[in-house]
């Protein structure tokens, strides 16, 4: 084992430890637990870190075309968002999402090494750059709202039917917490989500000489796109809140995922990973 | 040791409201100073809430102390001895230390596991040392109470969950709102349950508060007892969009807040989450509203099962408190019997014995191989040299323990300075010696007391 793959296992170590401590600290209710786990997302993240820097310095360019390094990239972007929202809203609780998910992304990223993204060099550019950092930060903020419309769901339940609140229900943040999660994802997300599709475009123009060529990824991407822009409006101008923009979220964040993940794997398209 | 702990008391349980009222300690002024001073007791310590009184003293065995205390008390309250004395519960040594371990933990409480009662313990605690009547026994014995009521907090479930009705009213609030600074509320009917609602709400957090009653003037003296606004009952559907959380408990035969009343407060509110607690029966707020999207209501049936459960919750974790409390006052018991002269000195050359032995052993690893005789000789010197140094210790401590009064100070001293009771010390022992019981003071309840 090189000491490249001796850093991989040990970030899924971190991380693996990390998700363990921050799901059994809120079911056995224990501070301590909770704090361990996120000090492991940390030390993880920090790792996770100097992995990728490693990884674009030692590969360059090439780097970019390989489909396991955007997985990685994911990854690592949910937990900054993650740590993001932590640190503004001092919300630990979506650790339980971001912990595992990371986890996940990062396994994958090696599981998938060897694929390939179609990308001529000369392509890596600002537009480049900008579609995948506002569209995979846009993509970590829906995950995280995601979580807490999961959450948000659960708990209304629990209060509105007057049910006993046990387990992970006591530990959950107030209800105005996980609206609040979600209004900002929606505030900051939809903007972003909306430049990594122009930027997108933009850059299909040069690379492909069309802007739009019902490419499979694009269709999907633009229907998440007015779906994002309903919720948006919704929330916004008319003032939904509560369930409601819960289930829309959850919504949105799934057919983000089925264009992320169902498209670039299973139908042919100009982001296909073979 | 001649010294024993004694206690004396009443409690909800023994003593009926009339017999509590009359002798309780806080209609005397500075009971316990002059308790101090007119009975044989070396330490006292005196604890009274409106549900007990606590006596605690420490004095020598046979001294009649117990009969000077009941005495004392029945005569500063203006009472007699026989009319006191079938309410008050007395225990000595070992079943003291578990009574005042079990109060302090809340297991001997009219709501078991509520904290008030360890708030009210740290203020007589404080109190006493103020007045320079809590010594050696007393110090450790309370600290050791409060560590023990820690433990039942943290390792058992006892207090996680509100088992009044207005603190379940709170605590779902909370749920829903998260932090209660922007929260307004609004009573509607000033009611007694409602105005103690409103008091949990106000120490949550609350700013706000709008008060409406039909008879307005009762609205308006309740607003400048609690800081907040009165409005009348007709301004209610109005001011409605205001209010956050509602509490109505009015005495109206037919509901007051109706669904279609609501249905248009939300879109003014733009959907902001609304809460509302109707303590009233009948009720008063139409059941349909919490059909209605972000909108939580609660009945007053509703938040009994919550208590409800929440007591049943209780009374189980309380039964793996009271192993916890047993095991902490057996700790107690062993050092108390530790704190003779004969049973310290054994200690301490204990202490040095294993001392000098742990360190010839390694001298002897590092050494290697050695002759029986030098062996020999190097355990001799190690030994005779941990013995000499305590002689003097020992002597001064003999002569000093002679001395009326000094014997436990004086052991205690020694048992710390050699830690022969092996506490180890955390690093904010002292910090929350005495100023937690603000904190506690502050979280207290006006609707009960321990």
């Amino acid at each position: 084992m090189d000491s490249f793959s001796l850093l991989q296992a040990v970030i899924i170590f971190v991380y693996l430890a990390g998700t363990v401590l921050v799901f059994a600290g809120p079911i056995l209710h224990k501070e301590r637990l909770k704090s361990l786990g996120n000090a492991a997302a940390v030390a993880g993240f920090a790792l996770h870190t100097l992995n990728i820097i490693l990884y674009l310095s030692l590969e360059q360019g090439l780097a970019l075309t390989e489909g396991s390094f955007y997985f990685s990239l994911l990854a690592w972007s949910l937990l900054l968002i993650y740590f993001i929202l932590w640190w503004r809203l001092r919300l630990g609780f979506l650790g339980l999402t971001a912990a595992p998910l990371a986890l996940l992304l990062f396994v994958s990223s090696l599981a998938t090494v060897g694929t390939r993204v179609a990308m001529p060099k000369s392509l890596i550019g600002v537009f480049f750059s900008l579609h995948i950092g506002s569209l995979f930060a846009s993509i970590s903020l829906l995950t995280m709202a995601f979580g807490a419309a999961l959450a948000f769901i659960y708990l209304e339940k629990k209060i509105k039917t007057k049910a006993k609140l046990t387990g992970l229900g006591k530990e959950m943040p107030s209800l105005n917490m996980l609206d609040k999660v979600n209004h900002w994802v929606i505030l900051i997300g939809f903007p972003l989500y909306t430049l990594g599709l122009v930027t997108g475009f933009m850059w299909a123009r040069q690379a492909f000489g069309r802007v739009f060529s019902w490419d499979p990824k694009e269709v999907v991407a633009l229907f998440v796109w007015f779906l994002f822009a309903l919720l948006f409006h919704q929330r916004l101008a008319l003032g939904w809140r509560g369930r409601k923009t819960a289930v829309m979220a959850i919504w949105v964040y799934g057919f983000t995922l089925l264009s992320l993940v169902g498209v670039n794997f299973f139908v042919v398209t100009h982001h296909g990973f073979k | 040791m001649d010294q024993d702990i004694f206690l004396l008391g009443f409690n909800h349980r023994t003593a009926a409201v009339a017999v509590r009222e009359k002798y309780a300690l806080t209609t005397v002024e500075n009971f316990t100073s002059k308790l101090a001073r007119a009975v044989p007791a070396r330490e006292v310590m005196c604890l009274s809430t409106c549900n007990r009184v606590e006596i605690l003293a420490v004095g020598r065995k046979g001294s009649g102390l117990r009969d000077a205390i009941l005495d004392f008390w029945a005569k500063a309250c203006g009472g007699r001895v026989e009319e006191l004395a079938p309410h008050v519960y007395r225990y000595e040594g070992h079943e003291a230390v578990g009574h005042l371990f079990k109060v302090a933990a809340s297991l001997d409480s009219m709501i078991v596991g509520e904290p008030q009662i360890l708030g009210q313990l740290k203020t007589a605690y404080r109190d006493a040392v103020d007045q320079g009547s809590a010594k050696v026994i007393i110090n450790r014995l309370l600290h050791k109470a409060f560590f023990a009521a820690k433990r039942v907090r943290t390792e058992t479930n006892i207090a996680s969950s509100a088992v009044s009705i207005s603190f379940a009213a709170v605590e779902l609030a909370r749920k829903i709102f998260g932090d209660m600074t922007g929260v307004t509320a609004m009573l509607v009917g000033a009611g007694e349950m409602a105005e103690l609602a409103a008091t949990h709400l106000l120490g949550n957090g609350v700013k706000n508060l709008l008060i409406a009653n039909r008879t307005f003037a009762r609205a308006e003296e309740l607003a400048k007892t609690m800081g907040g606004k009165a409005i009348t009952f007709e301004e209610i559907i109005g001011r409605l969009a205001e209010a956050d959380i509602v509490i109505s408990s009015t005495g109206a035969q037919h509901t007051v807040i109706q669904a279609r009343d609501v249905r248009p407060v939300l879109k003014k509110r733009k959907n902001r989450p609304m809460f509302f607690i109707d303590i009233a029966v009948p009720r008063d707020i139409d059941p349909d509203v919490n059909g209605l999207d972000n909108v939580y209501l609660y009945d007053i049936d509703d938040l009994k099962e919550i208590v409800e459960e929440n007591m049943a919750q209780r009374r189980g974790e309380a039964v793996k408190a009271e192993a916890l409390v047993d095991i902490e006052a057996e700790a107690f018991g062993k050092w108390l019997e530790s704190l003779g002269l004969q049973p310290t000195i054994l200690d301490l050359y204990g202490r040095a014995e294993r001392c000098a032995r742990q360190e010839l052993k390694k001298t002897l690893k590092r050494l290697g191989p050695v002759p029986p005789e030098a062996e020999e000789a190097l355990e001799t010197l190690v030994l005779s040299l941990s013995r000499k140094i305590l002689h003097e210790p020992v002597d001064f401590l003999k002569r000093r323990t002679r001395e009326e009064g000094k014997a436990d100070e004086f052991i205690s001293l020694v048992r710390r300075v050699f830690n022969l009771d092996d506490d180890s010390v955390p690093a904010d022992a002292h910090a929350d010696r005495l100023d937690d019981s603000v904190e506690q003071g502050s979280a207290s309840d006006p609707d009960t007391c321990q």
